[in-house]
């Protein structure tokens, strides 16, 4: 088996994101914990640039690491900002159940492709199907695009609505009243 | 000398910076990876820095709250009806061919395709904004000199 | 032949370039960890960043060539040179307008991890 070098990244970007949720979950402080959120999303994209996974990565900073803190703390400033600390020995049950997920996921680890395998299913099958359909029936050079557009349309609708329906449930909890509202603050 | 001399300064330079490259991710999704989500949360986020140095008011002065829901239910509307447009053409729901006549280069899967990001974008960058809003106007307002 | 030389001093001066911005981010790294209150770790973080991600672009401008990567590169040297100083004034500014005062008495390291000197 050839070493591939560059996976020396990963692995570091990997423990340094294990490192950050340690923090995320030992840490009291609201504030440092929306940061290092960030933090974590920018090292996850990262590592999806780092796997090729271009697209992923790019969403993956501009929503996490950009939007999302900036809306975590927005949220944040309506609260406190410590949260309060929590009574040791009640989570048994938690950690159990995340033990017994990551044995399983362990478990299945031998089972997953090598990275960037050619017989992998996400190579071979329908992927590779996509790749090549997509120079005749759509003919744009980013298959991405083609297949969020065209191929799986439908679903891009629904992700649509779903981001609709998040804006629209925001705005009826927070911003019942529209416009009226902001004059009375003022 | 005014408040955050340095951030509006370089906060104007930015902005415009910040939102052509929203554009350009969006219409070069074509090529490059990107794409109307994406460029959505880019052009938000210029807004949002927008409101973070300037005000929120101001921000709303700029892209006043009610466009911002047109926006939102506009996006998602046109996606929708470019896919009852081709259930009227003779097609299948969100089946882009019969958009343009000529199959044999893909015209019609490409006017679907730049249709629908635009609807896209729109949602997209409309809701981001609308919960920042939502947010932002319900917050203590900071004042000058707790920065 | 004066391609080849020309190739070799770009490529000479490209790693001298990177190489020394990749010195200056340790620098800051080190800088963040050592140093003793808020104001000296943000300018170890701010002005050595700034400093080794420019050289960091401007190296990787020189290996790419005259292409649009180096335009690219060139805007992102220019939004890091426009962004990096302005976040450390408003980090500096927020701080010190929420009352942090700088620590201004000899600096010693904390008890235990006395190896280092002050410097």
């Amino acid at each position: 088996m050839n070493f591939d070098y560059t996976q020396i990244f990963d692995y570091a970007l990997l423990l340094m994101m294990l490192a950050v949720g340690v923090a995320v979950i030992r840490l009291r402080n609201l504030f440092a914990v929306v940061m290092l959120t960030g933090v974590y999303s920018l090292l996850s994209a990262a590592w999806f640039v780092s796997l090729d996974a271009l697209d992923v990565g790019f969403t993956e900073a501009a929503v996490g690491a950009g939007i999302s803190t900036v809306l975590l703390l927005a949220a944040m400033l309506l609260t406190a900002r410590e949260c309060a600390p929590v009574k040791p020995g009640r989570h048994w049950a938690a950690l159990v159940v995340t033990v017994a997920a990551g044995l399983a996921l362990f478990y299945a680890l031998p089972d997953m492709p090598e990275y960037g395998a050619v017989e992998s299913p996400a190579n071979s099958g329908v992927g590779m199907d996509y790749m090549m359909r997509t120079a005749d029936d759509i003919q744009i050079p980013n298959v991405v695009t083609a297949v969020l557009g065209s191929y799986r349309g439908f679903d891009t609708m629904g992700e649509v609505f779903v981001v609709f329906a998040a804006g629209v449930g925001v705005a009826l909890l927070l911003t019942l009243t529209g416009g009226r509202r902001r004059e009375e603050d003022e | 000398m005014a408040p955050h001399l340095i951030l509006r300064v370089v906060a104007k330079l930015l902005i415009p910076l910040i939102l052509v490259f929203g554009f350009y991710v969006h219409f070069h999704a074509k090529y490059a990876p990107g794409g109307a989500f994406q460029a959505g949360v880019i052009l938000a986020a210029a807004v949002i820095l927008y409101a973070l140095i300037f005000g929120v008011d101001a921000a709303k002065k700029a892209v006043p709250p009610w466009a911002v829901r047109v926006a939102m239910a506009m996006g998602a509307f046109i996606f929708a009806a470019v896919g009852f447009v081709s259930i009227a053409m003779g097609a299948n729901f969100l089946d882009y061919t019969p958009f343009h006549p000529n199959e044999a280069l893909a015209r019609g899967q490409y006017i679907g395709i730049v249709v629908v990001e635009i609807g896209v974008l729109m949602t997209v960058t409309a809701v981001i904004i609308a919960i920042f809003y939502a947010f932002a106007g319900r917050s203590p307002e900071i004042t000058e000199e707790e920065w | 032949m004066a391609a080849l030389i020309l190739e070799i001093v770009i490529d000479v001066v490209s790693a001298a370039l990177m190489l020394t911005g990749a010195g200056f981010v340790l620098a800051g790294a080190i800088g963040m960890l050592r140093l003793p209150d808020f104001y000296t770790r943000l300018h170890a973080a701010g002005v050595t960043d700034t400093l080794g991600a420019e050289m960091i672009v401007i190296g990787l401008m020189l290996q790419t060539g005259w292409s649009l990567d180096t335009v690219k590169l060139a805007l992102l040297g220019l939004f890091v040179f426009l962004t990096s100083p302005t976040a450390t004034h408003a980090t500096a500014n927020a701080a010190y307008k929420a009352g942090l005062k700088p620590v201004l008495t000899r600096f010693r390291p904390r008890g235990g991890d006395g190896e280092g000197g002050a410097s």
